[in-house]
């Protein structure tokens, strides 16, 4: 036994010495993004992070402070559709976080705002004010939503991340937390080599990834700009997004009810909600087996919520113009700028009533409800 | 329990602790049967999942007492055949749907394995052989239990026979040092690289162009000409195969390697399959004990058994193809449970008895000497292993895609065409790569100072064995899933 116990301690001697010298590296080649009170997501790719689900699941703890917060959520389009740097600019009296993350259906949207709430204490978490970027594609069940057979059938992306490095474990009844949330912070500090390793093997292996996806390439601003989407690129997009939410015959009810005790969950507790219906082109709307549902849903949503302090809704009906968008979904960047003016709007009348407008209204119902629940923050507006 | 589980890494610490706690070999045996409960507990979610296992043993156990009463090749088939119809009936082939099964979920990993141990202490305690027989007779329960679950060889083998188990049942056949112990750990660790590294890229590289090419965004390739999707179909072969064998043999250094901080040396499974230059020669070298299970327990009854019925001299080189035929066919169609594992043992057959054929064939012709010159010039080995490496990952198609419909579907979309130069193009690519490799090590191997010299200074060993870890530690952390290991599903 003395042999082995010789041999494991040089082992471990030796791995502790070279993820020591490691650890150290990576904090000169890649120092922490910056930390006050907000994160845009979708900068993921110029820190360690790399991915949007990475740095939402490690990098939350910086929304742990008790100033007011906007948290945007959804999927891509209110990545696309609402720059945290243009959204920040226009409504200065709160931090913008833009936490929307690629392809999320409701039931990621829930599992970013209990990871966010996790590391928040009690005053932080009372402060913040909650978008939600809804179109009909984000109601789809996880599994069918994600049927990779890389990936354990139910894992979101968050998911996948929280087990990822051991910081969760797999329970019957879902995720276990091993590392207390309150330890995020050193979590992520001892997984920097892990974390730049990864960021190298991605860059250097883009190009293989890409043809196994067989992705099509980014664009520039500039190309989105410019793209009118063809007869063939319509047809493609409907095949698409049939494929996407699982070649179901409509919304999942289950995503619906989902929103729904999420939404009152959070006007329950205290925080504010604001209900933004995601333009989509017309052709798409009019074309899709799902649009009808989806309005249906969003009705019944807005119908229920109505007149409870702290809701509000913005729609934006004149913005449907196949010209507006770059592909199917995704505003073009110059609408991209005047859906950030109307939700800015919404939320200055709210969060920063001296703030003037930027653009024309939405056709939100509750604004005046959203603007009586500022009383139940004040504590926070004094503080 | 997953390899690469914390779960799994604290097992194998207790154990070994546990086992060197104290020299008495009953204490040993103790601890290497507990584990084997322990590590058998791991897959069930309920008790009663484990209960169609054990009475399997006890079948097994009850036969081997059986032949051991009555000796003589009458009982010794009927014990056989019924254990084997217990095996097929647990493991649930096809066929047998809606027929007869049981009404409740249960264990059947590590069933196949099982069964090759108790058919060699059934055969061999019925064997002509005094000693054999003697020692047979002696297996207890508990020691029977030990071998046919040893939790280093229960889900994938490498299968050992009892003869070579009880040599070493709790007892330290090949004593601790510093060398064995680092050799351990660095087999582990280099198992480890295999399993993590290299098996689950080539997976990742496979999950997804399988899923272009046969899940769910096949729709992308159906429009696709022949060409291209010929291309992806080899691919796809290519990367399966190249996953399969680091997968396998990585999980083989790793319970090897911990074997031997237990005391025991396991038989070695693989020996460079990717080298051999013929059909037969490869299972030589792949799955080798497997390959020699089948050697002894049917190849060889076979053989005798058909020159006893078919006499005459000139026949008992087609006595043997037809021996090679049935045995490759049987170990083929072991491996799954559907009409396509049915395929896979035809073409397993094919490949041996055609191989057999050639090579007969080719001694006539060119006269044995000549062959054998022939058959060592460049062009011909490397053809020749092409061609063996070739053949194998295109029959392998069966493995990864053994839902009959979703077979049946690839191959008539593949065509006759399409499955020969799907062939042609694994050959060619095995056949370029092997080349490579072999001039790649012989510029090494002429260079005068080797890095071997270096590794074997403290500081350098341990150094290269810690960077080694942290490679596996951080390759693992970039995969979705953690890597499971492939054979378990056979």
């Amino acid at each position: 036994m003395k042999f082995i116990a010789r041999q494991a301690a040089l082992t471990a001697i030796f791995v502790a010495a070279l993820y020591g010298m490691l650890l150290a590296i990576t904090f000169i080649v890649q120092p922490d993004p910056p930390r006050d009170g907000r994160i845009d997501l979708w900068t993921a790719g110029r820190t360690i992070y790399l991915t949007l689900p990475k740095y939402a699941f490690l990098g939350r703890d910086a929304l742990d402070v008790p100033e007011p917060k906007i948290l945007l959520l959804g999927a891509s389009n209110t990545g696309v559709g609402f720059r945290q740097t243009q959204l920040q600019a226009l409504v200065p009296c709160a931090k913008v976080s833009n936490l929307a993350i690629g392809s999320a259906n409701i039931t990621e949207l829930r599992q970013m705002i209990d990871l966010v709430h996790d590391v928040q204490s009690d005053a932080a978490r009372r402060s913040d004010t909650f978008v939600f970027g809804l179109w009909f594609g984000m109601f789809v069940d996880t599994a069918l939503r994600w049927p990779d057979p890389d990936r354990q059938l139910g894992d979101t992306d968050l998911d996948i991340e929280r087990y990822r490095y051991g910081f969760y474990r797999r329970g019957k009844d879902g995720p276990v937390a091993v590392l207390p949330p309150s330890w995020l912070r050193v979590g992520v500090m001892l997984i920097r080599p892990y974390l730049l390793f990864e960021k190298v093997t991605r860059d250097v292996t883009e190009g293989l990834r890409r043809a196994l996806y067989t992705h099509t390439p980014e664009r520039t601003d500039a190309q989105r700009e410019a793209h009118v989407e063809t007869a063939a690129e319509k047809a493609d997009a409907l095949q698409y997004w049939r494929r996407s939410m699982g070649n179901a015959k409509t919304i999942s009810a289950d995503q619906v009810a989902l929103l729904r005790d999420m939404i009152g969950g959070l006007l329950q507790s205290g925080n504010k909600v604001v209900l933004v219906d995601l333009p989509i082109p017309k052709w798409l709307g009019d074309a899709s087996q799902y649009q009808p549902g989806y309005v249906a849903a969003m009705q019944g949503l807005v119908d229920h919520f109505a007149g409870r302090p702290g809701f509000a809704d913005l729609t934006m009906p004149d913005l449907t113009a196949s010209e507006d968008f770059s592909d199917e979904v995704h505003p073009k960047p110059h609408v991209a700028r005047v859906w950030v003016a109307r939700l800015a709007e919404t939320l200055n009348s709210a969060l920063c009533p001296a703030q003037p407008p930027h653009g024309a209204a939405g056709t939100g119902r509750n604004a005046d409800r959203f603007r009586q629940s500022i009383p139940m923050n004040k504590e926070f507006h004094d503080g | 329990m997953n390899l690469v589980s914390p779960a799994f890494f604290g097992f194998v610490a207790v154990t070994i602790i546990a086992y060197h706690a104290f020299v008495s070999v009953p204490w040993r045996r103790i601890v290497l049967m507990v584990a084997n409960g322990v590590f058998i507990a791991s897959y069930l979610d309920k008790v009663t999942e484990v209960l169609p296992l054990f009475g399997f043993l006890a079948l097994g156990y009850g036969g081997l007492h059986i032949v051991r009463l009555r000796r003589g090749g009458a009982t010794l088939a009927l014990v056989i055949l019924t254990i084997v119809a217990a095996y097929v009936f647990l493991k649930r082939f096809s066929f047998l749907h809606g027929v007869a099964e049981l009404p409740f979920p249960y264990l059947i990993i590590g069933l196949s394995y099982i069964l090759f141990r108790i058919i060699q202490v059934i055969v061999d305690a019925g064997s002509a052989d005094p000693a054999e027989a003697i020692l047979m007779s002696d297996i207890g329960p508990l020691a029977f239990f030990r071998y046919t679950c040893n939790f280093l060889c229960f889900v994938s083998g490498p299968i050992q026979r009892y003869q070579d188990f009880a040599a070493m049942d709790g007892i330290d056949i090949s004593p601790l040092s510093d060398e064995v112990v680092y050799k351990a750990f660095s087999r582990v660790v280099a198992g480890y690289v295999k399993f993590v590294v290299l098996a689950a890229s080539a997976n990742y590289v496979y999950i997804h162009l399988s899923t272009q090419l046969i899940g769910s965004q096949a729709f992308e390739m159906a429009s696709a000409g022949l060409p291209r999707f010929c291309a992806m179909n080899v691919l796809c072969a290519a990367s399966y195969t190249i996953y399969l064998y680091f997968n396998f043999s990585g999980y083989m250094d790793i319970v090897i390697g911990i074997g031997l901080l237990l005391g025991q040396v396991l038989p070695e499974n693989f020996d460079r399959p990717f080298a051999a230059r013929s059909f037969l020669e490869f299972w030589q070298r792949w799955h080798m004990t497997l390959s020699n299970w089948f050697k002894l327990y049917l190849f060889n009854p076979l053989l005798m058994q058909l020159m006893t019925w078919f006499p005459a001299p000139g026949l008992s080189q087609y006595i043997g193809i037809v021996a090679f035929f049935v045995t490759f066919l049987v170990m083929g169609v072991w491996h799954g449970t559907t009409v396509v594992f049915v395929v896979y043992g035809l073409l397993m057959g094919a490949g041996a008895s055609v191989n057999k054929v050639w090579q007969l064939a080719c001694a006539k012709r060119l006269g044995k000497k000549r062959y054998r010159l022939v058959s060592q010039t460049t062009a011909y080995i490397y053809f020749a292993r092409g061609l063996t490496v070739g053949y194998f990952a295109l029959a392998l198609t069966c493995l990864w895609v053994p839902d009959p419909p979703q077979f049946f579907a690839l191959a008539a979309r593949l065509g006759l065409p399409g499955e020969v130069a799907s062939l042609l193009l694994l050959s060619l690519g095995f056949a370029a790569a092997s080349f490579a490799v072999d001039t790649v090590r012989a510029l090494v191997a002429r260079r005068k100072y080797s890095l071997r010299a270096l590794s074997t200074g403290l500081f350098t060993r341990n150094f290269t064995l810690a960077l080694r870890i942290l490679a596996i530690m951080a390759i693992n952390s970039l995969f979705n899933k953690a890597p499971d290991f492939v054979y378990k599903a056979f």
